[in-house]
């Protein structure tokens, strides 16, 4: 095996992580919203509408959103946006990207962008948006210090990142809780809803693996970010990083 | 929720050409307010405004007031008298630190009221003054401003501590 990373508890080959988490996304892509809304009770929602927010998005602005997946939030930047700014949304999966479409096609939105791309190789020119999201996307990028440079990169000067996160609980008792809903509950409910249970114990692991709030945000500023601070949403069961690009 | 109503609030009017930000451009300052535990960062650049509430390195103001201090700013007092009355401490630039304080007079915030107990109803009222300002009979300005709305008490649900400093001032 060439250099190892992590698929949820697993040690793999680097090169293979993407083929394995393309897996799980083509497997859940048909049910994907479905199950968020099951698995987080519906505060999904909520979460995201906290980083629209805090997005500092507003009329005529360039937001490109990475991997973006059913596109609920290129949905909702492209209200803010209105109609002289541009929103794309992005995700490295096909499959994904084609709920998204489906989506915003259905809610009569043809204005928004479509790519496919690697959030570690962004095919978008130096400077170019205002603001970059990435909502619970990040944990299944294999480099994602050279993912958080890229978005960096195609950022304008004072736009902002949002990173949206599973991330570390506050609270033992919570934390306690939200450890047997992971491990015991979700994977069932995704055999149960999704016929797929391995993606979801995939899910329960990943978000273990993740680096927890204070070094996602040192990893932010290491890759170039002058400015950036985190949220602790519900309890900490996500995160929201705000990064900004001076 | 008190940043996240200055920050939109704030943007809303630049967006809208009610203030400009030329002056503070490039700027970092932060601004405390010890009895009401406020520390915020404004970072300004490229004609926008993002208040952060996490201690960021490198400021180029650093602004300690009392909380009538803070109050008066928003009311049009000058810096220099609050300065001359020990009512603020500033380490760095006097002058970019006077630039803010005369873009929270132009926003006429009604402070007061922001920094009392019922949040949500203030962060209706201030965007419901800020609908003022933006051009009248505008309905993507409307729209905008009740999307804010709609953002600003997703917070309460999701991120209750964020309000809770607010009790934190009263005591």
């Amino acid at each position: 095996m060439g250099k190892a990373t992590h698929f949820g508890y697993q040690q793999v080959d680097v090169a293979d992580k993407q083929g394995l988490v393309k897996g799980v996304f083509d497997s859940v892509a048909g049910s994907y919203d479905l199950m968020n809304d099951v698995l987080s009770f519906g505060a999904h929602r909520l979460w995201k509408r906290y980083a629209i927010g805090l997005s500092n998005v507003g009329k005529g602005d360039k937001v490109l959103d990475i991997a973006g997946g059913t596109g609920d939030l290129a949905i909702k930047f492209r209200e803010k946006v209105g109609d002289t700014g541009q929103v794309i949304l992005s995700d490295i999966n096909g499959a994904m990207l084609e709920e998204g479409r489906k989506n915003l096609i259905d809610r009569g939105l043809v204005d928004v962008g479509f790519v496919q791309a690697n959030a570690e190789s962004l095919p978008f020119e130096d400077n170019t948006f205002d603001c970059v999201s990435i909502a619970f996307g990040l944990r299944n990028v294999t480099n994602k210090d050279a993912a958080l440079r890229q978005m960096h990169r195609v950022l304008k000067k004072g736009g902002c990142l949002l990173v949206l996160e599973f991330s570390k609980v506050d609270n033992a008792v919570l934390e306690k809780f939200y450890d047997f809903y992971s491990f015991n509950v979700m994977p069932k409910l995704g055999r149960l809803i999704a016929n797929d249970e391995d993606s979801y114990q995939y899910l329960a692991e990943s978000i273990r693996k993740h680096p927890d709030q204070e070094t996602l945000k040192q990893m932010a500023l290491n890759a170039g970010f002058a400015f950036c601070e985190y949220h602790n949403l519900s309890g900490g069961i996500v995160a929201l990083h705000k990064a900004v690009k001076a | 929720m008190f940043r996240l109503a200055l920050e939109n609030t704030l943007n809303l009017l630049i967006a809208s050409g009610a203030i400009k930000l030329d002056r503070l451009e490039d700027s970092t300052i932060a601004l405390h307010v010890p009895e009401l535990g406020i520390s915020l960062y404004f970072v300004c650049i490229n004609a926008r405004i993002h208040v952060l509430e996490a201690q960021q390195q490198n400021s180029d103001v650093d602004i300690t007031l009392s909380k009538s201090a803070f109050v008066s700013l928003f009311k049009g007092k000058e810096l220099k008298d609050l300065l001359a009355n020990d009512e603020v401490v500033i380490r760095g630039n006097v002058k970019t630190a006077q630039s803010l304080s005369d873009l929270f007079t132009e926003t006429s915030i009604d402070i007061e009221e922001l920094v009392s107990h019922h949040t949500g109803d203030i962060i209706a009222h201030q965007l419901g003054k800020v609908a003022h300002f933006v051009k009248k009979g505008n309905n993507n300005d409307i729209v905008a401003v009740v999307e804010t709305l709609k953002d600003d008490l997703s917070t309460l649900l999701v991120a209750p501590s964020r309000s809770r400093f607010f009790d934190r001032g009263e005591k």
